[in-house]
């Protein structure tokens, strides 16, 4: 049965009412997955779609950058002054709530990291495109150099011993509570935190950009002008909610992309100031 | 002949079934929050640092079973 579906999806021309009877094919995971073009580098997937969208993602972010820091003034014009109220809300929602003054020389590298995780999920708005970040190896790279960022500054303030005995027997608690909290923080700090903070970006675009599929696929597949006028219309009306559809999530997501690379640069900003010092 | 036979994958029923909590606890986490700033505005920047520890905290049961949807046959 479901061999049957895939190969008559196959064929051009599966609409809703369509006489060859063929059901609607969802987009699958496949879509994640892209062809390389070139398949020869050993332990790589070969150069294929995802790094042409990052090697785009990475440019539209040095021209911006360089764009926004070109002719620098100590009274900036309107394009410096764009630029500077970016470093600002990172400053200013990011470092200064989590780290304080101490984090401040730490706004470059986060506004670096806010900056490409933005572009490398706008790239899914191109039409047809995906979002870098819907692979799990990018977003793991970002997650892994933030843990070890974390594990050296934690190492450097306060000591080798000290940093890990902090994270591991939080202080100011009865001793045999650490019967029980050691290992949840031990699983929690060393292992899951560097893995949610990967897969939330991750699942995030992968599911948004799926939904977005979802809706393109179906409002194509539910439009057939070459039925019957009455079924043509009715196939227009489900076609036009489709679409509409599209769209709202289409902006829903954008807002989502915002939120997940805002979120992501303050769980590092915030994993960064538990390293800083101790808790208390 | 099967009353109730289910086809294909029953992991995105697994997944609905593992956000029920997360769901539960983010709700809690933002709605107390928000609950906390109210009270004392000028508290704001450590409370915020906070909720979202707290999120990130919660929200990995969600994420580890949106991950075994996929990675589990």
């Amino acid at each position: 049965m479901s061999a049957d579906v895939r190969i008559l999806a196959a064929e051009p021309g599966c609409h809703l009412f369509g006489d060859n009877g063929c059901g609607f094919q969802a987009p699958t995971i496949k879509m994640f997955f892209p062809e390389p073009w070139f398949d020869g580098i050993p332990g790589s997937a070969g150069i294929d779609l995802y790094l042409v969208l990052l090697l785009v993602a990475v440019g539209a972010v040095l021209l911006l950058w360089s764009w926004f820091s070109k002719k620098l003034s100590l009274v900036p014009g309107r394009r410096q002054s764009v630029g500077e109220m970016l470093i600002l809300f990172i400053r200013d929602n990011i470092t200064r709530p989590t780290m304080g003054a101490k984090g401040d020389s730490f706004i470059p590298f986060l506004t670096a990291v806010f900056t490409l995780i933005l572009a490398m999920n706008f790239t899914g708005l191109i039409p047809g495109m995906i979002p870098v970040n819907s692979n799990l190896a990018f977003t793991a790279m970002f997650a892994l150099t933030i843990y070890v960022m974390t594990i050296v500054i934690g190492v450097r303030n306060q000591g080798g011993w000290g940093y890990f005995s902090n994270q591991l027997f939080p202080p100011g608690m009865p001793k045999i509570f650490y019967i029980i909290v050691t290992p949840i923080e031990l699983l929690s700090v060393f292992l899951i935190r560097p893995a949610t903070h990967a897969l939330r970006l991750f699942a995030t675009m992968f599911a948004g950009s799926l939904l977005l599929a979802v809706f393109a696929y179906g409002g194509w597949y539910m439009l057939n002008l070459t039925a019957e006028p009455m079924l043509a219309a009715v196939s227009v009306l489900f076609s036009g909610a489709a679409l509409i559809g599209y769209v709202l999530f289409f902006l829903f997501e954008i807002l989502i992309m915002l939120i997940q690379a805002f979120v992501f640069t303050l769980l590092a900003s915030l994993y960064i100031s538990q390293s800083l010092e101790a808790a208390h | 002949m099967d009353i109730a036979a289910i086809s294909g994958s029953i992991n995105t029923v697994g997944y609905g079934i593992s956000v029920i909590g997360a769901g539960i606890g983010v709700g809690i986490i933002f709605g107390l929050g928000m609950q906390a700033i109210a009270r004392q505005p000028e508290a704001r920047g450590p409370l915020q640092t906070n909720i979202y520890l707290g999120m990130a905290l919660v929200e990995a049961l969600a994420i580890l079973g949106f991950v075994l949807a996929f990675a589990v046959n």
